[in-house]
């Protein structure tokens, strides 16, 4: 380190710096993070997300699921991409799942997938904490998937 | 003693429901004890190519013409011979002597999804234009065989879907035509409907309603007439419910034989057998539970299984490999519903200290080599009982059957669902004599 | 002569140089003899930082690179994302002592100067954030820590950024030879005159004359050199990175290893990436694999900030070789990574210019110094450099994903993952959909890769093998190591670029060897199963 940069840095160190928290800084610093970077789609990633993307990592692209899935209603561009899509694709980048709103919303929550999923993917769970994350974790929008016993296995 | 509520008192108890467990719990029903089967989910048996691979022969020579291809027992003899830790080789002589056997039991356990074994293999072409040998196939598959096709076998496509490549597999079939496999030709045909979108299993259900299976034949003559076919190969999507009769209603309009190739993942024909072995468990009586076998106990205590206490005198542990969950590696190699110690071999050196080395160690740059991570698993002794590491059995009504017995890689070595039917007919019929 | 001058190597150094010498009228080869990016630039971190670690010995560097980050963010805005960083403060000991929390500020200081310079490059300000403010940012982080300080950097796709600096190169008239080694630099009387090159693919060899080479062969350059009895001082170190299944959190976190060296866990693209290493490498640079050692080191250095990290997906571990100037004795780290050009003329080969060291992040600086002095070398006036105007292929827009998914048939987060890599040329790539409904065929569910992405970059991305791929478009690149796309990818290049049956099948074959190296030594948990599922979805079964 040379001299210039270390009597540099103990002027911002003594008078810069305190002025700049002085006089530019506005709101906590938890606040001014989140107005940086919230805006981008760069989120604070909750426990709960964290949990939601343990369980969803679990899927190797196998495929069963999606003979027991009844998205076939959906749009044929997302049709296209299959169930597991939702653990794969949609759910690796927080910052462009609002992108995949559309096709995780077309999850009836019949259940039908889960009881073919060779590695223990709870399918609906994650289905349904991505479309509401991707809702903007709007509370009971859209809806909770029902699990209905009937729809397993027999 | 008045039976506790809930409780499902049986002979047998199998964990796991792909081929071996299914095998082990019919072969045991069959032989007169009550069976019950907990499995989680679907595993390698559904997600496989359909046919079922028994051994590839050690001893072939790659431009031998193809119709010396050794009959599959003999083939398996040969691997057993040459490869110790395999599970052929660890049920003893006696025991592979009863591979034929216990192939024509699946056959018959899994009629009419299954043609009759042959005493020699048949010969079939993937997607990616190889041909693998099979001791049992699908009907839907027979027609293919490159050893029973006479004339020229047309590839044919489906216009306006680019998942099968016609011409890649008749160019690939076309290497075994100077071994005395049939000429090749390809073409492509439109599908009676359009949907360019859709998946395997949607197209596959897509032929089943009447009318679209007739019209893809009509459609067929047209390109088979050209090339003078003998038989036509399609993609394997031929009908999701094999009562559908799709290929035989293809062949009916197209006026020759039909078949489809092996399947990659997504397998619609691995669908198929997963959904043949759960209709044959239940028409022959067997309890299904479903949930996942954790942390359980030993034979002969009750332990809880999704919700139903189990209790039987002896366990058939046909949980599988990687993909069915029966063996994992959490930092080292583990047995997850019993904690049975799990061996690895580096080298010439085998053991369950192995277990824990590393991945990198325990797999070869050379990825067509086997690599011992994948072909670790629980060693068993004759009566494919677990044993531990100094060769002892972990209990005496403890059995093992398929992929969760180490010792072959059953992704790749070509003897996936044969070592589960042998070994899953076996484990079921020794635990009947115990169970009786 | 054939050319003006023969660029040896298709790093950032060499993409990059032979885009500003076409620009300014050259006539230019370049010469790779893998594929773009292989080298060093596709196995960096990818990260487009602005130098802060130079604010201590010279702050123009710093305002320098920070000008240069935001040139690339102008040229190709689309290949870019922002990496929010954050580093905590930790202490030995439970409480702080006087001493840490003067270390505390003194980082906030600094990180606060370097504000000054974030501007430049659409940087955010800092900010420092106390431990309760910490944990609701980053819950995933052990307890004990005393608050942080943050700042935000730019990540790229390396690859793209090299294939596209090469494909801008050809537009403005340079030849371009992927799979093409250089043997030998040839020279005459104390004067380069071309070099001598094979390709590797057909075994075809041939001569290219120029009055000037440019040698940007990374790692290797050294060899090459020697052999025209060249010196290039060069201290090469092993980096391996490892990369998370998925995003593990938005936010970077900056950690210290076990023996004291920084490191980071950030997101990169869709994934997460724990990086890097730093280790002296004399080996055969050809010949890189991670080893167990290396892989632990990086997880224990993690896990010691991110506990959870251990409970995630690793997807891969890869390794680049870092190729810093020449100096003995002192530890790895603290090298300079500045970049330095050698003129062979005193060592009597006249006309050969190496380069050694630089950035990723300053490559493009560095190209208009190498293409200054290539101009001095052939006597010509030095023109001006038109690099930080004018847009890479693509980057003169980026369309907005969910409109363009409205407009075309596309899904929106495919939509998405098109734009990211071809920017404004997403519209070709769907265009391709719209003529040919065909190649709407979702060829990857996993990273949501088209068959028309495919056809599109073997068309006019210089794909050459089933590989190049990779590098293109991420086939086989993700979790699933190419379940569904190998076979698919193989034969859409192959009816593409008119492969025979046998060809595709051996593309197919080296495709997967490419993956299982960099997956086989952290096969666990899951992975493992999806290794299993892969190796026997592509019939390794026994062939009769
Ligand atoms: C993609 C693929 C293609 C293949 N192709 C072929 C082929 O063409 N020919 C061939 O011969 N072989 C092939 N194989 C190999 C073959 O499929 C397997 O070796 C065979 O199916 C193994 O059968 P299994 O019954 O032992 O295991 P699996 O079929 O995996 O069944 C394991 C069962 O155990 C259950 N289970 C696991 N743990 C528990 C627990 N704790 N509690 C309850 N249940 C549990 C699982 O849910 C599952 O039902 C292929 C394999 C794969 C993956
Ligand atoms: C682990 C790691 C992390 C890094 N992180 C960052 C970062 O985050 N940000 C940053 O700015 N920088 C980073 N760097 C530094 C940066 O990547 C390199 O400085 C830069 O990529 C060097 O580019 P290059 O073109 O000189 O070399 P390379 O990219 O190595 O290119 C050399 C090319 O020459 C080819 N070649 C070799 N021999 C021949 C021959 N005989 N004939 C033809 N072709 C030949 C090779 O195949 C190769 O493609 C990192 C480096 C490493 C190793
Ligand atoms: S619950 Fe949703 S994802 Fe599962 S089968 Fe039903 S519609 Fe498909
Ligand atoms: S069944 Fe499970 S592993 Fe297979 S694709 Fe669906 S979620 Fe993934």
């Amino acid at each position: 380190m040379t001299f210039g940069a270390m009597a540099y840095l103990a002027y911002r160190a003594i008078v810069a710096h305190p002025l700049k928290r002085l006089l530019r800084q506005r709101g906590t610093g938890e606040a001014r993070f989140r107005a940086a970077y919230e805006t981008e789609g760069l989120a604070p990633t909750t426990e709960a997300d964290r949990a939601i993307g343990l369980e969803a990592q679990a899927c190797i692209a196998c495929g069963l699921c999606e003979t027991g899935c009844a998205l076939a209603a959906a749009d044929p561009a997302i049709r296209a991409l299959g169930l597991h899509a939702a653990f794969r694709l949609y759910g690796r980048n927080p910052a462009e799942l609002p992108l995949a709103a559309g096709a995780l919303e077309a999850c009836a929550g019949c259940t039908g997938c889960e009881a073919l999923c060779p590695t223990g993917v709870p399918i609906t769970r994650v289905v349904g904490a991505l479309a509401r994350r991707a809702h903007g974790a709007r509370p009971g929008s859209p809806r909770e998937p029902s699990p209905s016993p009937a729809a397993r296995d027999p | 003693m008045t039976p506790t509520p809930g409780l499902l008192e049986v002979d047998v108890l199998v964990i796991g429901a792909g081929m071996a467990g299914a095998m082990a719990a019919l072969a045991a029903r069959d032989a007169g004890a009550t069976v019950a089967v907990a499995s989680r989910a679907p595993g390698a048996t559904a997600l496989s190519s359909g046919a079922v691979g028994v051994a590839p022969d050690p001893t072939a020579s790659p431009d031998e013409p193809l119709a010396w291809l050794r009959a599959p027992v003999e083939a398996a003899r040969r691997l057993a011979a040459r490869r110790p830790d395999h599970p052929y080789a660890a049920v003893g002589v006696a025991g592979l002597w009863r591979l034929g056997e216990a192939l024509r039991f699946a056959a018959r356990q899994l009629e009419p999804l299954l043609a009759p074994p042959l005493e020699r293999p048949r010969l079939l072409a993937t997607p990616a234009g190889n041909a693998v040998r099979a001791a049992l196939c699908q009907r839907s598959m027979d027609a293919g065989d490159l050893l029973a096709v006479r004339g020229p076998l047309l590839v044919c496509g489906f216009a306006g879907h680019l998942a099968f490549d016609a011409a890649l597999v008749a160019a690939g079939l076309a290497r075994y035509t100077p071994r005395g496999g049939p000429e090749v030709g390809d073409a492509e045909v439109a599908l009676p409907f359009d949907d360019p979108a859709a998946r395997p299993h949607e197209l596959a259900r897509a032929l089943e309603p009447p009318g679209a299976a007739e019209r893809l034949g009509e459609a067929l003559r047209i390109p088979a007439g050209a090339l003078g076919a003998g038989a036509i190969l399609l993609p394997p999507v031929l009908g999701l419910d094999p009562a559908a009769r799709v290929p035989e209603r293809i062949a009916a309009a197209a006026g020759m034989p039909v078949a489809e190739t092996l399947s990659d993942v997504p397998s619609v024909p691995g669908l198929r057998l997963h959904a043949a072995l759960e209709a044959r468990l239940r028409v022959a009586g067997v309890a299904r539970v479903t949930g996942e076998a954790a942390g359980a106990p030993a034979p002969g205590r009750a332990v809880e299984i999704g919700g139903t206490v189990v209790r039987a005198e002896t366990w058939i542990l046909a949980s599988g490999r990687f993909v069915g969950g029966g063996i994992a590696r959490r930092g080292a190699l583990v047995e997850p519903a019993l904690g049975l110690p799990v061996q690895a071999a580096e080298g010439r050196e085998a053991g369950v200290h192995l277990a824990r080395r590393p991945a990198a160690s325990l797999t070869v740059r050379d990825r067509r080599a086997p690599q011992p991570l994948l072909s670790a698993g629980l060693r068993v002794d004759a009566a494919l009982r677990p044993v531990d590491d100094r060769g002892r059995p972990v209990h005496p009504r403890l059995l093992a059957a398929g992929a969760v017995i180490g010792g072959h890689e059953q992704a790749t070595d070509g003897s996936g669902l044969g070592v589960a039917i042998l070994t899953g007919f076996l484990a079921g019929r020794a635990a009947a004599r115990r169970g009786a | 002569m054939d050319y003006d001058v023969v660029i040896v190597g298709g790093g950032v150094n060499g993409t990059g140089t032979a885009r500003d010498c076409a620009m300014r009228g050259l006539r230019v080869l370049l010469l790779e003899k893998a594929d773009f990016g292989v080298g060093a630039s596709g196995n960096s971190s990818g990260m487009i930082h602005g130098g802060i670690r130079y604010m201590l010995s010279d702050r123009r560097v710093t305002a320098l690179a920070c000008r240069d980050s935001g040139a690339i963010q102008r040229i190709a805005p689309h290949l870019l994302f922002r990496i929010p960083f954050i580093m905590p403060f930790t202490s030995r000991r439970d409480g702080a002592t006087l001493r840490e929390r003067a270390a505390f500020y003194a980082t906030e200081v600094y990180v606060g100067t370097y504000d000054r310079y974030q501007p430049l490059k659409s940087g955010k300000p800092s900010t420092r954030l106390r431990a309760d403010e910490l944990y609701r940012l980053e819950p995933g982080l052990r307890p004990g820590l005393h608050g942080a300080v943050t700042l935000d950097e730019w990540g790229i796709d390396p690859y793209r950024l090299c294939a596209l600096n090469a494909v801008a190169a050809r537009g403005y008239g340079a030849t371009l030879r992927t799979w093409t080694e250089v043997r030998q630099v040839l020279a005459d009387g104390g004067r380069v005159r071309g070099v001598r090159w094979r390709d590797v693919l057909t075994g075809e060899e041939g001569e290219a004359l120029a009055p000037v080479v440019f040698n940007a062969a990374g790692a290797w350059s050294p060899a090459l050199a020697r052999a025209s009895g060249v010196d290039v001082p060069m201290r090469p170190g092993k980096g391996v990175h490892l990369t998370l299944d998925r995003r593990y959190s938005s936010y970077g976190v900056i950690l210290t290893a076990v023996d004291g060296r920084q490191m980071f866990l950030m997101p990169h693209g869709s994934e997460s990436i724990i990086g890097t290493t730093d280790d002296d490498y004399y080996g055969d640079p050809d010949d890189l694999e991670a080893t167990n050692d290396e892989i632990e080191y990086l997880l224990e250095g993690a896990a010691s900030l991110v506990p959870g990290v251990r409970r995630a997906r690793i997807t891969r571990a890869w390794c680049g070789l870092r190729t810093t100037v020449r100096a003995w004795g002192r530890y790895e780290d603290a090298l300079s990574r500045e970049h330095q050009l050698l003129d062979g003329a005193p060592d009597g080969a006249a006309g050969l210019l190496s380069i050694v060291g630089g950035k990723l992040a300053s490559y493009r600086a560095q190209a208009q110094e190498a293409t200054d002095r290539i101009e001095r070398l052939l006597g010509r006036p030095v023109t001006p450099c038109r690099t930080h105007e004018v847009p890479l292929p693509g980057g003169d827009a980026v369309p907005d994903p969910a409109a363009l998914a409205r407009e075309l048939p596309v899904a929106p987060p495919v939509a998405a993952g098109i734009v990211h890599r071809h920017g404004s040329r997403a519209r070709d790539v769907l265009a391709l959909v719209r003529d040919d409904p065909r190649l709407g065929l979702v060829v990857c569910r996993d990273a949501g890769l088209l068959a028309a992405e495919v056809v599109y970059c073997c068309r006019h991305e210089e794909v050459r093998r089933l590989q190049d791929l990779r590098r293109r478009c991420r086939l086989a690149v993700g979790g699933c190591g190419g379940l569904d796309c190998a076979r698919l990818g193989a034969q859409l290049a192959g009816r593409t670029l008119s492969w025979s049956a046998d060809r595709i099948r051996a593309e197919l074959a080296d495709l997967l060897d490419a993956g299982w190296r960099e997956r086989r030594p952290v096969l666990d948990g899951v992975q493992l199963a999806q290794e299993e599922l892969l190796r026997a979805a592509h019939g390794l079964v026994e062939v009769a």
